[in-house]
């Protein structure tokens, strides 16, 4: 998990985030892959198409670990997206996946 | 504003990147009456370097003073007034009769423009750091750390283990002491012989003066605060059953293992190819910066009407990027009508001072040079993180024939994840390099092709005249 510093956390406008449903508040500045990192840490961000779980690697667009969906649109870059009052985040960890070590090819 | 996708919108010039060498770039062209426009895909000028400059969120203190620069330079650039594009990914550039033709996103649709002349100034990327157990949640890269710290003064929750080579290690091991945040330990993966360069290179080391006692002086206060940092380490795992929990490590041949949460990795920073290999440009591998840039002349210009400067062109860090950022725009100012004598002085004196900087940087260049070596990795390490594709996978394509780096792609689905290779492509032509014998040159790099920013189907769908184009 990260934490703000305190000196960001006291004079930073913030914005409602939904993230599986549940409300979330978030600093304005953040990407949706930050947000996350910050509310939820990375241990159940996404779920890779081996089974593996992944996290965001290098929040600038490089490395797509960071895939999204966002206000309905799956697979969009997190690390990308600076968050917005009322958008609607869902994890891509579903409950029922192949066990980690299957391949899908 | 409204878009109308089927038509384009025209610009003098167009400058792709608004960190320190597309505003100078800009600002510099604006001063000389010519009107750029400046895509930049994050939502606020700066860059890397300068993310969140103008709303930091986190204090000097904690940033570092060269952040001021930073402000003074975004500064110019507002007052400039420029066309600038925040959030607006370019997605696909080719060279067109007139110039060039560019594909941008912005708010979910896409517009074409075109240029006469265009100015890449995209900066860098992390080089990929392959070891077994990186494609853990609670392993990322150093940099991203920063991008959160700067972004939203975000800190991890408890404190984390820094490991590689490069300035960055210990910049962001820095930032977070002053944060009242250290880190538990930095392992330091360069060979200590590198650490000895500056004493047998005095001229260089001269010249590197100010890179060199910055260095030291975050070293000292790492030391200082009971950072253990942990020197000759030649090899390093993850693990963790989810997420990561462990790192082993070995040190002058002993294998050690700590508890980890948070493993922040980071071997120095590389151009970004992708756009300019989408535009066929010709790139050499460069021994020293172990990667490929590509190739420009004494004016910075990779081909008729085209500059490629900053951190996209090779490394030379953020005030070279400026350099060169104002270096292009006196040379485009020059192809339209002449440089006066006093911007001919001011060209000259960028160009010596460049010369200089460039000098301190092999220095940089030789001190931190990466010392894994990819075919060396276990053979479990994975190398293509999106196709889940380990060295062993890529090394029995090798064996089982392909020759190069199209063969080993079609072979095995390597680069084809939803990254384009951003992540593998120089891994996968480094390992081949090793196995065949030849060099990095010979074996080249997989071709790129656009979109070189991802699109959604959405979007593409905005963009009727661009779709039998591209796809
Ligand atoms: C993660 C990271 C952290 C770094 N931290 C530091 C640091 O703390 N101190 C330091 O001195 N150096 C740092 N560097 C090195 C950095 O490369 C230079 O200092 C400097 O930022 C280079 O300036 P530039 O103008 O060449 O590119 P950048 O500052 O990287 O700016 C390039 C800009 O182009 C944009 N862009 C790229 N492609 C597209 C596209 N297709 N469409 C639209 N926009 C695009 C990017 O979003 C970015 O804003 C860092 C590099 C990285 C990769
Ligand atoms: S975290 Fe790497 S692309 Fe988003």
């Amino acid at each position: 998990m990260f934490r703000r510093l305190p000196e960001t956390a006291s004079d930073s406008a913030e914005v409602t985030l939904w993230v599986d449903g549940e409300p979330q508040q978030v600093g304005a500045t953040l990407s949706v892959a930050a947000a996350l990192l910050q509310q939820r840490g990375w241990a159940e961000y996404r779920l890779h198409h081996d089974g593996t779980p992944r996290a965001p690697l290098c929040m600038m667009g490089v490395c797509h670990d960071c895939l999204i969906t966002i206000d309905g649109e799956p697979n969009r870059q997190g690390c990308l997206v600076i968050v917005k009052d009322g958008m609607r985040i869902e994890t891509q960890m579903p409950a029922a996946q192949p066990t980690p070590g299957a391949s899908t090819g | 504003m409204s878009e109308n996708p089927t038509s384009s919108q025209v610009a003098e010039v167009a400058i792709i990147g608004a960190g320190p060498s597309g505003l100078t770039a800009a600002t510099r062209l604006t001063k000389a009456g010519l009107k750029p426009v400046v895509f930049d895909l994050n939502a606020a000028p700066g860059g890397q370097v300068y993310r969140q400059v103008e709303s930091p969120q986190a204090d000097l203190r904690v940033t570092g003073i060269d952040y001021r620069l930073g402000q003074r330079v975004v500064e110019a650039f507002r007052r400039a007034r420029v066309d600038y594009r925040p959030d607006s990914r370019v997605w696909w550039v080719q060279r067109v009769d007139a110039g060039f033709e560019l594909g941008v996103l912005h708010e979910g649709r896409s517009a074409v423009w075109r240029a006469r002349r265009l100015i890449l100034c995209h900066g860098a990327m992390e080089r990929p750091f392959p070891f077994p157990g990186w494609q853990l949640p609670g392993v990322m890269t150093a940099g991203a750390a920063q991008i959160l710290l700067k972004q939203g003064g975000l800190l991890p929750e408890d404190a984390p283990i820094l490991v590689g080579s490069g300035p960055l290690i210990y910049l962001l091991g820095w930032q977070y002491l002053q944060a009242g945040h250290p880190p538990t330990c930095i392992l330091d993966l360069t060979p200590r012989l590198q650490w000895r360069l500056p004493l047998r290179q005095p001229g260089k080391a001269w010249h590197a003066r100010g890179y060199l006692f910055k260095g030291l002086k975050m070293m000292l206060a790492l030391k200082r605060a009971g950072v253990a940092i942990e020197r000759d380490i030649e090899a390093l795992e993850a693990i963790g059953d989810k997420v990561l929990e462990q790192i082993r490590y070995r040190q002058r041949g002993h294998w050690k293992q700590r508890p980890a949460s948070l493993l922040l990795s980071h071997v120095g920073v590389m151009p970004e190819t992708h756009l300019t290999r989408s535009l066929g440009l010709t790139h050499r591998w460069h021994a020293e910066q172990q990667s490929f840039l590509p190739v420009r002349d004494d004016t910075l210009s990779a081909d008729e009407n085209l500059w490629v400067v900053g951190d996209g062109a090779a490394i030379g860090g953020a005030v070279n990027a400026m350099r060169e950022g104002t270096l292009s725009a006196l040379e485009v100012i020059a192809s339209y009508h002449g440089l006066t004598k006093k911007e001919r002085h001011e060209r000259d004196g960028l160009r010596r001072e460049r010369a200089r900087d460039l000098c301190a940087r092999q220095l940089l260049d030789a001190m931190f040079l990466p010392s894994l070596n990819i075919d060396a990795m276990p053979e479990e390490t994975i190398i293509c993180r999106c196709e889940a594709l380990t060295r062993g996978d890529l090394d029995q394509a090798i064996s089982d024939g392909a020759e190069g780096p199209n063969q080993l792609k079609a072979f095995t689905r390597c680069g084809m994840g939803p990254c384009q290779g951003r992540q593998c492509s120089l891994n996968a032509t480094l390992l081949l390099s090793r196995r065949l014998a030849q060099t990095p040159d010979q074996i080249g790099q997989w071709q790129i092709r656009p979109p070189v920013q991802t699109i959604t189907l959405g979007e593409l769908a905005t963009s009727s005249m661009v779709e039998n184009r591209v796809t």
